[in-house]
Order: C-alpha cells, then structure tokens, then sequence
C-alpha cells in the first residue's frame, strides 16, 4: 500500500463514519490540532465530525534528511468526533485493519500518554496506541482548551502516516517510502528537509523572527478586538510556528520560553472566548 | 421460628477502555474497602473479593442476604404535654397516630420500622455511589452527563443470582454481557450465573485474577528464556506494570544484533525497559545477554510477525541510541564543561557550571581534612568533581535523565581518564535509593558527598527548606545519601564544619550563616537519626549520642554500639538513673562546666572511693575510647556504679559548707563529662519492666 493509498483508505474508512473530510489549513502549524476543524471544533456544544490529512513543521525535529526516522515537516492523520460515538475504539481498530493492518495479528496496546498544549492551554486524556511495540496513533479526550473545561468532549486520533507506512511497506528508511505515483517519500521531502532543517538551525534571521512574533501577537490582540475570531486565531498559529522557529535556532531561554508560550496561550484564550461568546446560541432572556 | 433465607452471588464487572496499569491496583483494593463500608449493616452477605485487568474491575459478594435488614429509627418530637396540633403535626410526618408516639424522659419521639428493601434494590443503589467513590490518579470525562471516572467506560456487568441487577451509570445500561479480549474474544458471552464470570472471561482470553496473571506471566518469562541459556531480568516494577498491561500474558522471545551489544548494556536495557517494556535477558552473572522477551497481549500463535515489529522497533530506538553515543562521543567530556555554564541549576544557585565548581571547592576542602585519616587520592578527587556534571549535556542523558553518572562514568573511559575518576563520576549520584548502594571508592565517597552537601547547603541558603511532607528537591534523599556515606565509608569527617563550609560557598547572601548551618546540621541529623533508628538502636540511644555524633559519625555508630552492648548490664540501668539524678543537680546548681574537683579538698570516705574509682575509670577508658574502644570505654566507666550509690548515700552535694559543696559538685561534673564521651546516660528511659 503506498502512503498516498493509506491517506486515501483512512479518508474513505472516516468518510463512512460520518466524517466530513476536510483539507489541511493553510498555515504552518505544528500539529493538525491547530487545524480550526479541531481547535474551534472541540469548542463549543455543536456536533463536530471531521477528517483530514495535516502537513505539520517541527522545526526543532528537522535532521537534515539523515536521520531514517524523523523529520522537521511530516504528515498526521488527524480525526476529531464530538460527541464521542459509542465504541470509538473498536472503530479505530476496524480502520487499522482498512490500512492492512490486522490487529489480531499484531499486539495492539494501549498506553497510557496524555496529551497536553501548553500554548493552546489545551489538555487531554488518552493514550498512545502501540502496533508491536510502535507508536502508530494518539488516541485522545480533550478535556481542556484554553484551560477551561469542555463539554462535551471530543475525541481526537492523530495516525502517525510515516510509521505506519514504514511498518506496511517493510522499510527502514522514511525516505524509502513509496508514495505512489511513481514516487519516493524522499523523491519529495528530501531537499526540502535539508534545506529547511539549515534554515531552523542555522539561517533563519532571529531578529526578523522575533520582530514578526511581536507583530502577530499584537495583530492578533488587536483584531480580537473587532470581534473577529478567525483572523485573529490566524495570529495564534502564525505566532506559534515563529516561536517553534525561534526556539529550534536556539534564541529562547529556558525562562524566555515560559514566557513567549504564556504570550501565545493568553491571545489563544481570548480567541476561544470570543469564538464560543459568539457561536453559543443565545438563551432568549427570561420574563420579568 | 427458623427461616430459610435464600442466599445469591453478587457480581459487579465495570469494563472499561484501557486503564494505566498504575490505576487499577489501588482502585481494586477502594472497590472492596468501599463496598465493604456501604454493605455493614445494610445487609448480610459474606466474602467479599476483587479481581480485575486494565480493562476489567470486578467485585464479587458472596452469600448475599435476600432482603436487606429491617431498621428501626427514633425521630425527636415535642414534650409530653405539647399542644395536641403539635403533636398531631409531628405524628403525621412519620405515619403515625399521635398515641403511638413513645414518651422518654419527658420528651415524645416517633419510632418508625422499615423493612429491609430488596437485595437488588440494594445493590442497584451501590453500583453508582461506589464507583463515584473510586479515586483515580487523574479523572476524565467523555460523554454528556459529565460522569469522571478513570477512563470511559464501555460496559457494566451487574448481577446478583440470575437476575441482572438494573442500574444505569454514565449512560451505561447494566446487563448480563462479559466482554473478552477487545480484538481477540468473539461475540460478549450471556452470563447465566455469577460463579461462572472468571471462566466467560478466561475463554475471551483474559485472566482476570491478577495473582494468577502474574504467576502465568512469571512462568511464560521462564519458559521463553529457557533456550537462551539466560534469565529476565529481575525487576519488581516491569512485572507488576506489565501484569496490569496484558489480560493475557504472551512472551515473545527476540534477539538483538551484535552490532549493538557494543552500546553501554544500562544504556540497551533502559531503552528495552523504558521505551518499549521488554524484559532485558542476562545471564546467571547478571551480564547482558543478546535477547529480550516482549510480552504481547493475547494469542500465542502468529507470534513471528510480532516477534518482527519487535526487533525492527527495538532496532529504530537501538539506532537512535547508538546516534546519540555517537554525537557525544565525538567530543570529550572535559570539552562539554563549558555548555554547563547554559544550564540553569536553580535560579538563585546558579547555573551548573557555577555548582560543579563549587563541588570542586567542597570536594578539595574534604580531601585535605581527610589527609592524616583516609587513603583518599586527592588528585582523582578534584578530576571527577570537575567532570561530574559533563555528562548532563550529553544527548544520552537528556533522553534518559536516569542514566545520569552512568554515562558520565562511561564516556570518561572512553576518554582516557583513571578508572578511579571514571569510578567516582558513575558513582557520584549513589546511593540512588534507600537501600542502593553507596560509592565504592574513598574518592567516589568524597565526591558524592561534596555533590550532596552543595545542594543541601544550597537550598538551605535560598530559602527552599523541606516542610512537612512536601520536599520538591528530595533533600531528605540527599542527607540520608550524605550520611550513609560518611558511615558505610567509615570517613572521619566532620559534617559539621563540612556544612558550615557548603553554606560558605553559597552565592547567596546568607544573613546568619552560622544559626543557617545549625538548621542544617540538625536537618542532617534527622536523617541520621531515622537512619538509626532503622538498625534498630532504641530512640533514647539514639538521642544520648546526639551531642557531637555529626562531628564524628563512625564514631556516633561505635558509640551506639557500645551504649546497646552494655545496656544488657543489669546495673546498667540504675546507673543511668544516679547518673540522671547527678544531671539533674547540676542543672539545678547551674553547673555547666567547672575546675576539675581537688581530693585534699573532699571531706568523706565516700568522696575518696568516688573520686580514686573516677580518676582510675577515666584514664583507663580514656586509653579504650582513643583506640576506637568505645564498649571498653564505658563497661570501665559504669565501673564507678558502687562508689557513686555510696556517694549519693553517705553524703549530701548541696551542704551549706560552700567550699565542700563546690568540690562534690566540681566531682559530679567531672562524672558526667567524662560519660558524655560516650554518651549522655541521662537521656536513657528505663525499661518499663
């Protein structure tokens, strides 16, 4: 099965549960969490059901295309259902077994990593599920965002493409990977791993990085106050890729970090309250 | 008339999606606690037990009661006498007539009979408040009514006989269906009788018992060694994970390529340990051996396409570990000091490179105390507290901080530094837990300690004192290592001054630095203390060696020694009684110290005897005490015990003759100092016989 027929079979497989599959969001963004199907999805009372394939940067994870397994730009499967259907786990089977793998024939273990996003304010509970000792999927419960509680809560699978693929095509190497038409994973991501992995550790202007943070944060501080959240929840993710950026490059310290990530979760807050004051049908106000 | 009650069986099953393993021990042990706690009195039944798998919390009730217990309540009503309205009003609260109301001492009360509600009523009350009463290390919620629980649950399994026992919890419907083996089991199997809930469960493979899961794992672990030649190593902890993180234990047996088994074994078994729960194989001789043993949750046929994702899993994190040695080793320990000026040790303290030199200081200062007493080869001391913290900057340490010193130890070898120095860096966190041993090596010793002494100083200096039970630096870990090493490495080393010099160094300003030291010094004590109190020495013991034992701790075990060897004496006892009383005249005559007493200036016979039997004891047990003899010491002082009841029986201290006065007491002082050597015989309780 090459990767892009994985993408496609786990589209079809959570097409069928109910889900709209959605496309990437065009920002770069650290996890498919940040995509708004998930982040303003999990926010409020109204069902959401979505899928969707997420291109994700981690500038610090960039190898210059030498390490076989990890990667500074890389793909995640990401579902996110609200409420929570019933059996949810043993539909996450059925679709490993869609992507040809059999979990009667593997050992499929559930173990214990709960999911935390110190920028997003936003927690979960949940596991990472192991295929023979390899960690394929995060299964989650959000319970937080913005640190305040959710109801109801929403459950998010986030399938770890590569491995998945590396494990079903007998690979060792992500870089070996086919990925269909003709074409290796490397053929794709190769160059741009090298050249993107010099530019997080070594080319990126610090200077220009930490002026364009300021900028967006305030950008975003500033467009709250239309009362428009999604131009405004743009500047979250933007200002959360610099700092990732920055910090790859080694500008932030220890003490500076805590600080640019309060930076970022205040301005996300702000964004949730706004967009659930706004998305929250209003009680009609009661007689006198 | 004798009544033949009908007993049933009480099974409660909630299933659930995977628990942490580290969930389900302590929630079994609340589940039957709780019940227990609900049921008293309620209703009669018999055993109660629980059973259960990261998946499963099973309660079984035995011999349950048909009908709960008939209770009879008494409610306070008004006084006998009260307006008949009142009592009209308060009777017919209860269903009563107001003439049924029962007069007791002046005041009317309403009794009122319930008969004892039916046992499935009973327990269909219990389901919901004891799982409401579970307490679980973290709780979620995942479905509308907001009901927290450890992890969501998928079904309730409730019954008592035959009968389902109705309940509904989080949305969940109670029924007569056993869940097996998520992937494994067929179709949820239809309970027709509690008894038989272990068997549904065994043939759904899962074992639900965990004793029995765990003798099954430890038997298949056995058996998968077997042709290795090797054994799992032993570890406590992974088998009682892995017994709450399989329902149905499956060795398979792995090996590991040649190509790794060059890496440092800690190093391979941590990852094998920590990042993918296998079971490290070793040999009799506890060596590493090229094999692993993962533990698969369920079938054992099909085994070698696990066994394959294993090795290729086990290589990917083999190959990432060998990356990191790698990188670290391309350069030398000594040359990563300089990174250690980036990291922060604590804020107020400084960053690591400023606490490695101030253990470098410590570790100097120690070394020329011990110079006339202890082999110690100060120059491998002052190498390995330069090099001690090199290996927090390694890339091996960052991913696994629990090999800290280890790998310090390693890559010095590889550097080409002594195996004293590379020793005393492996060994420099040691002791690592209570009972973990200390550093072998008098330099190991010198430079551990030094490690422990500047955090303890440290802290104490910035204000972060443990209190109560909250110690977020595991300090009190710190002292105990600090004084198990002065005692296991026999070092004649005053901690004291040691912790008056640590606090000296301190890069904060430390306003009273000599009551801070005191604090210190007390703090250290009390790991001392407890230390002692382990090795089974009496709390009085311990406390009458107390004054000065920090300044001499072989010396203060010696003494404790000496003071539980003699207290076997019989006239051991009344002599700490006189010896008390003599404190206690002092301390009334506030007599701390005085001239030595003059024997032309006593008056009595028994001030003589008393006097020649002291002066001959002191000399002789001052000869014992300077050898290391402290039992000698004191069987020769507890010699006196005669002459000192003459004393306090033929004569008066506190005579009026102020110059006699003077001398019997200079000769009571000179008695107890010359006891204090050992110990302080006053703080000894008499034995309650």
């Amino acid at each position: 099965m090459t990767f892009q027929e994985i993408v496609l079979e786990l589209q079809d497989f959570w097409s069928k549960q109910g889900c709209a599959v959605v496309q990437p969001y065009d920002l770069e963004k650290g996890a498919g969490t940040f995509n708004p199907a998930t982040f303003f999805g999990a926010l409020t009372s109204a069902p959401a059901r979505y899928a969707y394939i997420e291109p994700c940067r981690r500038p610090a994870d960039g190898r210059y295309g030498e390490n076989p397994n990890r990667l500074g730009k890389y793909y995640q499967f990401q579902v996110i259902m609200k409420p929570v259907p019933a059996g949810i786990t043993d539909t996450y089977q059925k679709s490993l077994k869609a992507i040809g793998l059999d979990p009667k024939k593997h050992d499929l273990r559930w173990i214990e990593d709960d999911w935390e996003s110190p920028t997003l304010g936003a927690s979960g509970v949940g596991w990472e599920v192991w295929l023979d000792g390899m960690e394929i999927t995060q299964f989650t419960y959000f319970q937080q965002m913005g640190s305040m509680p959710l109801s109801p809560v929403s459950v998010e699978l986030t399938y770890g493409l590569e491995r998945i693929a590396m494990y079903l095509q007998n690979k060792n190497s992500v870089y070996d990977l086919d990925y269909g038409g003709g074409l290796t994973y490397g053929d794709l991501h190769k160059p741009q791993e090298r050249e993107l992995s010099r530019y997080s550790f070594e080319t990126a202007d610090v200077a220009l990085l930490s002026r364009h943070f300021n900028e967006w944060e305030a950008e975003g501080v500033r467009l709250a106050g239309f009362g428009d959240p999604i131009p405004a929840y743009d500047c979250v993710v933007r200002a959360s890729h610099l700092f990732n950026t920055l910090e790859a490059r080694g500008a932030i310290s220890v003490t500076e970090r805590a600080h640019y990530i309060g930076r970022i979760r205040n301005l996300a807050r702000k964004v949730m309250e706004l967009y659930i004051e706004k998305n929250t049908p209003k009680e009609p106000a009661a007689a006198k | 008339m004798a009544k033949k009650i009908k007993q049933n069986d009480f099974l409660l099953d909630i299933h659930t999606e995977p628990f942490p393993a580290r969930f389900v021990p302590p929630a079994l042990d609340q589940l039957k606690l709780n019940a227990a706690k609900w049921l008293a009195g309620k209703i009669d039944h018999g055993d109660i037990a629980v059973s259960g798998t990261l998946r499963h919390l099973v309660l079984t009730v035995k011999g349950v009661a048909a009908k709960g217990n008939d209770k009879t309540e008494r409610f306070k009503g008004p006084k006998v006498g009260a307006p008949a309205p009142a009592l009209e009003g308060f009777a017919r609260k209860y269903g009563l007539d107001p003439a049924a109301l029962i007069p007791d001492n002046g005041v009317l009360y309403a009794e009122v009979h319930t008969k004892g509600e039916s046992a499935s009523a009973l327990f269909s009350a219990m389901i919901p408040e004891l799982m409401k009463s579970l307490q679980f290390p973290k709780f979620m919620t995942w479905e509308e009514s907001g009901f927290k629980f450890g992890r969501p649950l998928r079904a309730i399994t409730a019954m008592l006989g035959d009968k389902v026992v109705p309940v509904t919890v989080a949305g969940v419907k109670s029924g007569r269906s056993v869940h097996g083996h998520p992937v494994l089991a067929k179709q949820p199997v239809l309970l027709k009788d509690p008894a038989k809930h272990a068997a549904v469960l065994r043939q759904g493979l899962v074992i639900a018992d965990p004793a029995e899961r765990r003798e099954y794992l430890l038997k298949c672990l056995a058996q998968a060694t077997k042709s290795t030649g090797g054994v799992t190593e032993p570890d406590e902890a992974l088998i009682d994970e892995t017994v709450f993180m399989v329902e149905h234990p499956v060795p398979v047996l792995g090996k590991l390529r040649d190509a790794h088994m060059v890496l440092p074994a800690e190093l391979l078994k941590l990852v094998m340990k920590k990042q993918l729960k296998f079971f490290p194989v070793v040999t009799k001789d506890g060596l590493l051996h090229p094999f692993f043993v993962g533990v698969r949750d369920g079938l054992s046929s099909g085994n070698e396409l696990v066994r394959e994702g294993y090795q290729r899993v086990l290589e990917a994190r083999f190959n990432d570990a060998a990356f990191f040695v790698g990188r670290d080793s391309a350069s030398t320990l000594a040359s990563k000091l300089p990174q250690l000026e980036r990291v922060t040790y604590q804020k107020a303290l400084g960053s690591m490179a400023q606490k490695a030199a101030r253990v470098e200081s410590i570790a100097a200062w120690i070394g020329e105390r011990l110079r006339q007493t202890a082999h110690v080869d100060e120059q491998a001391v002052a190498r390995a507290a330069k090099l001690v913290y090199a290996d927090l900057v390694t890339d091996v340490v960052k991913e696994f901080p629990e090999l800290q010193g280890h790998m310090g130890g390693v890559y010095a070898r590889k550097d080409g530094e002594s195996e004293k120095v590379a020793l005393a860096v492996e060994q420099f966190y040691f002791p690592v837990a209570a009972k973990s041993p200390a550093p072998t090596t008098a330099e190991g010793a010198v430079v551990s300690l030094s490690g422990k002494l500047d955090s303890l100083a440290g802290c104490f200096a910035a204000g972060m004192i443990p209190t109560g039970s909250a110690d977020p630096y595991a300090l009190r870990r710190q002292a105990l290592g600090a004084v198990r090493i002065v005692l296991e490495k026999q070092l004649p080393l005053d901690l004291d001054a040691a912790i008056a010099h640590a606090i000296s160094l301190q890069p904060v300003a430390v306003p009273e630095p000599a009551k801070l030291a005191a604090q210190l010094s007390e703090f250290v004590w009390g790991r001392a203390q407890s230390l002692f109190e382990e090795m089974n020495f009496a709390v009085d013991e311990v406390r009458s060696i107390q004054s000065g034992a920090l300044s001499n701790l072989p010396n203060a075990f010696l003494r404790l020694a000496a003071l539980r060897a003699v207290r076997r004496d019989p006239a051991f006892e009344p002599l700490a009684a006189a010896f008390k009383r003599a404190s206690n005249i002092l301390k009334q005559a506030k007599i701390s110290d005085s001239a030595p007493p003059e024997r032309a200036l006593l008056r009595d016979q028994a001030d003589y005897d008393l006097y020649d039997a002291l002066v001959a004891a002191e000399g002789s047990a001052n000869d014992r005490i300077v050898r290391g003899d402290f039992e000698g010491g004191l069987k020769t002082l507890v010699s006196v015990k005669p002459h000192l009841d003459q004393f306090f029986e033929k004569v008066m201290v506190m005579v009026d003759d102020e110059a006699l006065k003077k001398q019997r007491l200079a000769l009571l002082s000179k008695l107890v100092r010359a006891f204090r050597r050992v110990a302080d015989l006053s703080e000894i309780q008499a034995s309650a016989s």
